[in-house]
């Protein structure tokens, strides 16, 4: 031990050498020291729940910054760093997510995107609900603007995520929880939307209350398009129920003799009250237009188009209000198309005889009443006649023999003497038509069967 | 520490081989020792220094570093004392045998 003490006075020059490998050590090994010890002192902190988390080395001291959610979680942080074989220091530089109160949350649709703002209690939770988003608004950009804060009332999650079922239900709108408290507000995307947003709602968790629910129904619509190219009409929207389709789908049959009837209507609740009773005489009123578009939206009934004639147009004006429901309002966008040109007795004949081997003039059972279902057909049978203004028309009433004979010519000639009365109304000089009633002398069917009657019963056109 | 031997295990052998050779050379060397009052001051100072690097007194990187060197330092004292203690076996071997 004597010798040791001895030699160590003489062991100082290699202190030199030593300086020189010191210094190289340092300024080859520090930073690749410092990278080393920050991943540990991240690798420890994986099963942390923390935000904004950041580790700064400097030598062998850690500067940790984060947030954390709770005093515990912010403890144990601090100590797993401090845990870390290699660190020496750890410099706190934590803190506690601040907590709001009261504890909000939105989600905000428009038509392009849906915002989620406000804040969520937790990143995983945050996490959940943008994933639960972007899978129930598959093709909507899902825009990210929720923060974290402490705070959040009980059972946050769940009710959060049956509100993000309910804004895909939305067209546009927002959707605001504040602590237990729902406000709901905006377009439901269909028909039955609001009723189903309202249902859903009553699974809120327990505790959990809907402030206000002012989400509103989309407009109920119903439209028919009338093509005289295509010679179609489209029906397109919603009817209240089967029944009323097959009514609707059958009256425009008889409306629309002439023309397919495409069938696009779907059923579904929220229809208007007096919905069937408004859309007959509407589809009426179209059947007397060459072309145009009825659009039923709530109450509303708008018509748009070309009449064949001034007096058309003025009497589908004025009647279409007057045979809507109480409480429904009527718009009607008319023009009237050019009149076509002149021609002489016999195409007049010809067109006659072409508009009524499609369609018939239909009376009321045994009176006659025009049906009001006959006034497109009517309506063209007024434009043919303008067509030929020096040529007189006879109009010939025939009926089926089911009455006597006596009765049956009354019959005809009372419908032939209505139809000459409905074309002297459009402004036709009443000199020009003569009614004939032939009753049941001229048949052109066997009245055995009830398709040989109904043949029967007409009215005639002869252009003299 | 466990870490600051490791992770500089090639700069440590180098200190210890060079204290080694420092070592042995001293038993023989003629070199003017150093002082008896100053080797008292350098030990005094050095177990400040230990106590300083303890107390994790200085900060950050010059922390790291006044530890870096303690170690060193310690391992080149380590190699001084096997140098110079095997050294002296061999000499005092060989004299009897002269």
């Amino acid at each position: 031990m004597r010798g040791l003490y001895r030699w160590s006075n003489k062991w100082w020059p290699g202190l030199i050498p030593l300086a020189i490998l010191f210094v190289f050590a340092a300024w080859s090994n520090t930073v690749p020291l410092e990278a080393e010890l920050a991943a540990r002192a991240g690798a420890a902190l994986k099963g942390t729940v923390l935000d904004k988390t950041r580790i700064a080395m400097d030598g062998r001291d850690v500067l940790l910054s984060a947030s954390a959610f709770s005093e515990e979680g912010r403890l144990s942080a601090v100590s797993q760093v401090a845990a870390t074989p290699g660190v020496r220091l750890v410099n706190d530089n934590t803190r506690l997510v601040p907590e709001t109160k009261p504890f909000v949350w939105t989600a905000e649709r428009d038509v392009v995107r849906v915002t989620l703002s406000g804040n969520a209690p937790l990143p995983g939770s945050k996490a959940r609900l943008l994933d639960a988003a972007r899978a129930s608004l598959s093709g909507t950009e899902v825009v990210d603007r929720i923060g974290l804060a402490r705070g959040a009332p009980p059972r946050f999650d769940t009710a959060v995520l049956l509100l993000i079922d309910q804004i895909a239900k939305l067209k546009e709108g927002k959707i605001t929880m504040s602590d237990q408290t729902v406000t709901l507000a905006g377009m439901a995307r269909d028909l039955g939307g609001r009723e189903a947003i309202a249902a859903a709602l009553k699974n809120l968790p327990e505790g959990y209350s809907v402030a206000s629910n002012a989400v509103m129904a989309p407009p109920y619509v119903f439209q028919a398009n009338k093509d005289p190219v295509t010679t179609t009409l489209t029906l397109s929207g919603y009817v209240p129920n089967n029944d009323v389709h097959a009514a609707v789908v059958t009256a425009a049959g008889r409306k629309f003799a002439n023309e397919k009837i495409v069938d696009n209507l779907k059923a579904s609740i929220g229809a208007p009250s007096g919905f069937a009773a408004a859309v007959g005489p509407a589809l009426g009123a179209l059947s007397r237009l060459s072309t145009g578009t009825l659009v039923v939206s709530d109450r509303e009934v708008k018509l748009s188009g070309d009449a064949l004639y001034d007096v058309a147009a003025a009497q589908i004006r004025e009647t279409l209000g007057q045979s809507l429901p109480q409480g429904w309002v009527a718009k009607a966008e008319l023009s009237v198309k050019p009149p076509a040109s002149p021609v002489d007795s016999t195409v007049c004949q010809q067109l006659f005889n072409d508009l009524l081997s499609k369609a018939r003039i239909r009376f009321e059972p045994t009176k006659a009443a025009i049906d009001p279902d006959s006034a497109g057909l009517l309506d063209r049978l007024i434009q043919t006649a303008q067509r030929c203004p020096g040529a007189n028309i006879d109009i010939i009433g025939h009926t089926d023999g089911d009455g006597t004979s006596e009765a049956d010519q009354m019959l005809s000639q009372q419908r032939a003497e209505a139809v000459a009365e409905y074309l002297t109304r459009s402004g036709l000089p009443a000199r020009r038509f003569s009614a004939i009633g032939l009753g049941s002398s001229q048949p052109v069917a066997d009245n055995d069967s009830e398709a040989g009657r109904a043949q029967n019963r007409r009215i005639e056109f002869l252009v003299r | 520490m466990t870490l600051l031997v490791t992770f500089h295990w090639g700069f440590h052998l180098a200190a210890f081989l060079l204290g080694f050779g420092m070592g042995w050379i001293a038993v023989v060397h003629r070199a003017r020792p150093v002082p008896r009052y100053l080797m008292r001051w350098l030990s005094a100072l050095a177990l400040v220094v230990v106590g300083v690097s303890l107390a994790r007194l200085v900060p950050g990187r010059y922390g790291y570093w006044l530890d870096l060197a303690l170690v060193m330092f310690a391992v080149y004292l380590v190699g001084c004392a096997i140098g110079s203690w095997l050294r002296d076996r061999v000499v005092s071997r060989h004299v009897p045998q002269a």
